[in-house]
């Protein structure tokens, strides 16, 4: 039996890619270490298309964002500064994007929240001094530091997951 | 399936002879080969029995001198000059290490078109005998339909005067809107089809049965004789008479392709149709896409170079054949159950090309042996139509040294694609085993695969898709379609012909 490097599956010798993960099963210990021809991948390809991983947010790009337990996907055309938070009645402005109809209430989202700004070619997200923080990939934000955003990123806000992904319109 | 003969044949190339060969030589060929496929040593083995058959069949001929010298004069009345293809075997690797337990290897079954027949001397469009079975239940009222009539209008533009079309709508009942004739008055042929109104439900059966009657009445092997059935909604009761008509219609030498609109139809059930003829199965998720798909389909079955193409692949007794998957052109997961695999039609200029995964033996000894006999035989069009066929019979060898070849790279990237169809297909499984947590286990991994591999569009599909799972233990009908035909799609190399974008055109 040959052993998944990635997730500990038996395969049967001579299988090329794991049954379960569906990563490949490299016989020569030297071609598993891909990350030069994973890099040169995404090097040349950055030039033509966003892929994920990308920081370089194209012009005619779009936003995509998945969040946690809702099917469909949030498209947000980019402004210079686009706040994320929860509309409240009690004050009159609202967040450009709202996150009430999925559940920011019970999951601590902030009013304004966060803010996604644009730059020459890149994003970058602000948090705007939540009560509960914003997580990028998992590290918590210092309010009111931008970190830049990548292609494919995980984002929390408070309790609410969602995560970010660049399109470019022309696939369409 | 044992009725598919094999007419026409060099009984020399069945056993792997030269015609000069004396009775001594023809007599041990024909051991070997009987030694390989005699139905005693290969029990549950339908591709090497009727192979068994057929070399059998060769070696009565070469031992009777009668029959001899009238087979080689039939031989040399094969022109020399005459189209053929080729066959083309490839394993992932040729050197085996023999090990104490079973292992895996795959192999790539490509047959090429004869190069010649894309220069201008030997250019023809095939003529074809195409029906036309359309669905005009309720739910195709609409932009459907309306998209539905484009398409079959510009088919019968881009057909030429000497084809043959048929057209059948079908709702609750069949109806014959163009019998089948010459596409000579187009005017009158369009107006029928714009007089099509949708109505009624969706009972596929009568049909395709209607459709099969219009192609039958100029059936002919000079033809390339098709059905292209479109639908929208699910068959219910009348699926296992669909399936043995569409049996019955292959063994005709009639194929059936067939095309799913929108997310309600029966897409097993649509594979499983297609799959005795080798035509393909398309999912098309929005209307704006259907007349682009028929035309592109059309065009592409009058580029035939032969028709009625299938491997026979007879593993050695101690091998076996566990899948096969069509590659290209369009596709498509094939059944070994037969050891016959029905492949359609072989285009001008494009090759079929077959991943197939077999099991080797633990244990093996040491030195050259061979692992299965592939046959590829078809109809090729020509000045006059002749059946073909091409052997290939590869050999491995079996060492005890560890060191590995690095498989060849299309079977890699081939292979690479392929696991993450069969991703989708586990999690569905999963699921129907009612295993909630693999079934989610294996979305998530499909979607980091596909993330890896630059596709992010599906990659988020699946991951939805995983969410909705982990939350209602079902996958939505659109995310369960789109992953299975768009993942099946990537195979091809060339783009998913309808839109991967989910989102942005939910014109359905």
């Amino acid at each position: 039996m040959t052993k998944c490097p990635y997730c500990g599956t038996q395969n049967r010798p001579g299988a090329l890619f794991c049954d379960d993960c569906g990563q490949p099963l490299l016989e020569d210990p030297n071609s598993l270490t891909l990350p030069t021809k994973q890099i040169e991948l995404v090097t040349s390809e950055i030039n033509t298309k966003a892929t994920w991983g990308t920081a370089r947010f194209a012009e005619d790009a779009i936003i995509l964002v998945h969040i946690r337990d809702a099917t469909e996907p949030v498209q947000i055309v980019p402004r210079a500064r686009v706040v994320i938070g929860r509309a409240d009645a009690s004050t009159p402005n609202k967040p450009d994007l709202d996150l009430t109809s999925y559940g920011a209430m019970e999951k601590g989202v902030s009013r304004n929240h966060a803010a996604i700004y644009r730059s020459e070619d890149t994003l970058t997200l602000v948090d705007l001094g939540s009560a509960n923080g914003t997580h990028l990939n998992g590290q918590r934000l210092i309010p009111e530091q931008p970190r830049v955003l990548r292609d494919g990123d995980e984002i929390r806000f408070g309790k609410l997951v969602v995560h970010i992904y660049f399109k470019t319109s022309v696939s369409i | 399936m044992s009725t598919v003969t094999f007419e026409g044949v060099d009984a020399y190339s069945m056993l792997g002879i030269a015609p000069s060969s004396t009775f001594d030589d023809v007599k041990a060929a024909y051991r070997r080969a009987a030694r390989r496929l005699h139905p005693d040593v290969n029990r549950n083995n339908p591709g090497a029995a009727a192979q068994f058959q057929q070399i059998t069949g060769a070696y009565e001929i070469l031992a009777d001198p009668a029959q001899r010298t009238k087979h080689d004069e039939y031989v040399q009345k094969i022109p020399r000059d005459q189209l053929h293809f080729s066959l083309r075997v490839m394993p992932s690797k040729r050197r085996i290490t023999t090990l104490t337990e079973p292992q895996v290897i795959y192999m790539l079954a490509e047959v090429f078109p004869d190069p010649r027949a894309t220069h201008e001397s030997h250019k023809r469009e095939s003529r074809l005998n195409l029906c036309l079975v359309l669905d005009r239940s309720n739910s195709m009222n609409g932009p459907r339909l309306n998209q539905l009539k484009v398409a079959a209008h510009q088919i019968i533009d881009q057909m030429n005067e000497t084809d043959i079309l048929s057209l059948v709508a079908f709702n609750d009942r069949a109806e014959v809107i163009i019998p089948a004739t010459a596409v000579t008055d187009r005017a009158a042929l369009k107006a029928r089809v714009s007089l099509m109104s949708a109505s009624g439900g969706t009972e596929l059966l009568h049909g395709l049965q209607s459709g099969i009657g219009e192609v039958r009445k100029f059936l002919a092997p000079r033809l390339v004789n098709h059905i292209l059935l479109l639908t929208d909604g699910n068959t219910f009761g009348d699926n296992a008479t669909a399936l043995q008509a569409s049996r019955d219609a292959a063994k005709e030498g009639i194929a059936i392709s067939a095309m799913g609109l929108g997310q309600e139809w029966n897409d097993d059930f649509l594979d499983e149709l297609v799959s005795a003829s080798g035509g393909s199965s398309s999912y098309i998720n929005s209307a704006g896409a259907v007349v682009r798909f028929l035309n592109n389909h059309v065009r592409n079955l009058s580029k035939v170079f032969s028709d009625r193409m299938f491997l026979s692949i007879a593993p050695d007794p101690d091998v076996k054949l566990e899948s096969a998957f069509r590659l290209a052109p369009s596709p498509q997961p094939l059944s070994v159950e037969h050891g016959f695999i029905p492949l359609g039609t072989l285009q001008r200029g494009r090759n079929i090309s077959v991943l197939m995964q077999f099991e080797m033996p633990a244990n093996m000894p040491l030195g050259f042996r061979s692992a299965a006999r592939i046959v590829a035989v078809g109809d090729v069009f020509g000045e006059t139509i002749h059946r073909f066929q091409t052997i290939s019979d590869l050999s491995l060898e079996v060492t005890n040294t560890t060191a590995q070849d690095k498989p060849p790279t299309a079977i890699l990237e081939a292979l690479g694609k392929l696991t993450l169809y069969r991703m989708q297909e586990r999690a569905q499984q999963a699921l129907d085993a009612g295993d909630v947590r693999q079934a989610t286990r294996s979305l998530e991994n499909l979607a980091n695969r596909l993330q890896a591999l630059g596709e992010s569009d599906l990659a988020q599909q699946a991951r939805a898709e995983a969410q909705q799972v982990a939350h209602t233990a079902n996958l939505t009908e659109r995310g369960r379609k789109s992953l299975k035909f768009h993942t099946r799609s990537l195979m091809s190399g060339e783009n998913s012909d309808s839109s991967t974008s989910s989102n942005s055109n939910g014109d359905l």
